[in-house]
């Protein structure tokens, strides 16, 4: 693929990914077990459809869409600053552990609390946070396991690694302390699925992608920068610890808000900042916007096929992403030799 | 649809204040309660045009409809045919391959619902009440109660005699319920006196076979209970031993070999052809010898449980030892 250097291919690329996305969002509006016509959507959208079709778009498609974009968002910026941070293209959320430190840690909370049923809004809220402390006490372990005169970017991925598999090993832990209904529940979240996607998880995670992703989007110079290399770095008055830890945070707070209401989505993360490499460079002010934008369409498309194949019964989405994934991450791994 | 995302959002906001504080938290949570009681009283008070309010199993407060025309109850219908409540749409696995086949004299042309009902496919049929038994999640329960008014059963899996009485209680049909309930366990009581008489103190087990492994009725559950608590057949020690918590208990071929019983009952699901019947250990077992083994298929009732389902397995268990 040919990268595209001018500002206006990049404000052209930006504006069909953006039309790209949109269109498939009302694309995916009409898929689904139930059929609704292009009529039936905006008569809908104005207010003035049957209630089947309410309750099918506004209580059951339209979160999940907004669920899909937001997540692919998060995942996606995520991924694109733990590989710029960690200066390695292999690092994502979901392999370096603190996905499964946000999983354990909101499955814990699940399995501790017992989610009340009088107030289901407020524990959808404090799942976000519970993700955020699991993750950041991964990112923290996998720090302090790596720490040997300052942290090398490749010993962080390979202690992330093991930290990943330490995670999963105490999450089947608990879940093998389960009830049987619990059990599954958990494994199907954990595989990742959206399928459950109500309001309230669209409010519960909309408020961390909506502030945490400008927020990266203002660090992109900082972020251009780091790839410098530390000394470099240093060099131009950028405290290279204190950002990196700065930008590692940002990273797990979107990871982990992604977590607490769609599980454990690998490879997006991944995924969607190397197309966006790709296709844009490294520079952080278009590569950032452009990986949101295809985290989210990867995402989409995803849940679509996750959707239709079985229907009208379904496939967590995660596995979608995964059997995409996991080719793309061997082909990667394959040409990293050269 | 405006009106909608802002009352969410005021509630989320609200939400969060009262996280805040939780001197906000207190007065609200005994306003809750003081609603409960005001429900309460309509309730007793209530004239027929009011809706019946009732508390499901997961202690949410269902609104149930005055005649529910379309009754959705997945992998309860055994117990809506037994009231003559024709469902919208019946319980299936595997892409509606698989159904509950004793029931389909009453539900040959019914619909078929994936097992784990999602939202679209709930909606798709419309129903005006909608039973579950499954535990479900809360989230879940909500979705569906934007469909229609969802119960989410009291009454444990392994009664069925509860959960007729409840879902009649639900469908506001107690006496039908009651009336099953009489004719059956008089039934049960003449069928018993039966066998006290031609098959005094004989033993009986019901067997299942499935992947190649077996498995024996739990003494009083499905099957298990129409056997020995309805019918007073005696329970052979080894099952009593075997039985756990679940609604059948693995068994191997030895055990079941040793097993001293009068009449066995033998669910078979993997077919005629099974490596089982060569074994000799199988063909050494003395009611095998004595040709007191009944096979039945997996569309019978056996693994079941409901009204329906019992009363199959109570024709089947006289009709084989009076044979």
């Amino acid at each position: 693929m040919k990268k595209i250097h001018s500002a206006k291919q990049v404000f052209i690329l930006t504006g069909v990914l953006s039309l790209l996305l949109i269109g498939m969002g009302v694309f995916s509006l009409t898929t689904g077990h139930l059929s609704i016509s292009w009529n039936e959507i905006s008569e809908t959208l104005l207010g003035e459809g049957s209630r089947r079709n309410e309750l099918l778009l506004m209580e059951f498609r339209l979160p999940r869409l907004l669920i899909a974009v937001l997540v692919g968002v998060g995942l996606g910026i995520a991924g694109a600053l733990f590989q710029s941070v960690t200066q390695n293209e292999l690092a994502d959320p979901g392999i370096i552990g603190i996905n499964s430190g946000a999983g354990l840690a909101v499955v814990l909370f699940l399995y501790f609390t017992a989610r009340s049923s009088a107030i289901p809004l407020l524990g959808a809220i404090s799942l976000p946070f519970a993700a955020f402390a699991g993750g950041a006490i991964a990112a923290v372990s996998i720090y302090i396991v790596a720490w040997k005169n300052g942290v090398t970017p490749i010993r962080l991925v390979l202690v992330g690694i093991g930290i990943n598999a330490g995670f999963a090993a105490l999450l089947t832990m608990i879940q093998l302390r389960m009830s049987e209904s619990d059990f599954n529940q958990v494994t199907v979240w954990l595989s990742g699925s959206i399928w459950n996607a109500d309001w309230t998880a669209v409010w519960s995670t909309l408020p961390w992608i909506v502030t945490l992703t400008p927020l990266a989007f203002y660090k992109s110079r900082t972020l251009n920068l780091l790839q410098l290399g530390d000394e470099m770095a240093t060099g131009l008055g950028i405290s290279v610890e204190i950002e990196r830890i700065k930008l590692i945070a940002i990273g797990v707070a979107l990871a982990g808000a992604c977590v607490s209401v769609a599980g454990g989505i690998s490879f997006l993360g991944l995924g969607a900042p190397h197309i966006a490499r790709k296709l844009v460079g490294s520079r952080h002010q278009r590569f950032l916007p452009v990986t949101a934008c295809i985290g989210a369409i990867i995402l989409l498309i995803s849940d679509m096929i996750a959707r239709t194949i079985l229907a009208p019964s379904e496939l967590p989405v995660g596995l979608v992403v995964a059997i995409l994934g996991a080719p793309y991450f061997i082909y990667l791994l394959i040409n990293s030799e050269d | 649809m405006k009106k909608r995302w802002i009352s969410s959002l005021m509630l989320s906001v609200s939400m969060l204040l009262a996280a805040c504080g939780s001197e906000t938290t207190a007065p609200e949570q005994s306003e809750g309660d003081g609603a409960t009681d005001t429900a309460g009283e309509t309730d007793s008070e209530q004239t027929s045009n009011e809706p019946r309010v009732l508390t499901d199993g997961l202690g949410n407060e269902v609104e149930i409809p005055e005649n529910p025309e379309r009754v959705l109850a997945s992998y309860l219908e055994d117990y809506l045919v037994a009231l003559d409540v024709t469902p919208v749409a019946q319980w299936s696995v595997q892409n509606g391959e698989s159904i509950q086949d004793y029931l389909q004299e009453d539900l040959a042309d019914i619909p078929t619902i994936p097992h784990d009902l999602p939202y679209e496919s709930v909606l798709e049929y419309e129903p005006d009440l909608m039973i579950v038994r499954d535990p479900i999640e809360q989230e879940m329960h909500d979705q569906y109660s934007e469909i229609t008014p969802t119960y989410v059963l009291n009454s444990s899996p392994t009664e069925w005699r509860e959960t007729l009485s409840e879902i009649g209680e639900v469908l506001g049909m107690e006496e039908q319920a009651q009336t099953v309930l009489d004719d059956y366990n008089s039934k049960a009581e003449e069928k018993a006196a039966e066998l006290a008489d031609s098959a005094s103190e004989e033993s009986a087990a019901a067997i299942w076979m499935v992947d190649s492994s077996l498995f024996v009725v739990h003494p009083e559950r499905s099957s298990g209970a129409v056997l020995y608590e309805d019918l007073g057949l005696e329970i052979p020690e080894v099952v009593n031993e075997l039985s756990g918590d679940a609604d059948w208990a693995a068994i191997s071929l030895e055990e079941l070999a040793q097993m001293d019983v009068d009449h066995l009952f033998f669910v078979n699901s993997d077919g005629a052809d099974a490596d089982l019947f060569e074994d000799r250990l199988w063909q050494n077992i003395p009611a095998v010898q004595q040709e007191q083994v009944y096979e039945f298929g997996p569309e019978t009732s056996w693994l079941y449980y409901g009204p329906i389902a019992s009363e199959q397995v109570m024709d089947d268990v006289v009709s084989s030892i009076q044979e």
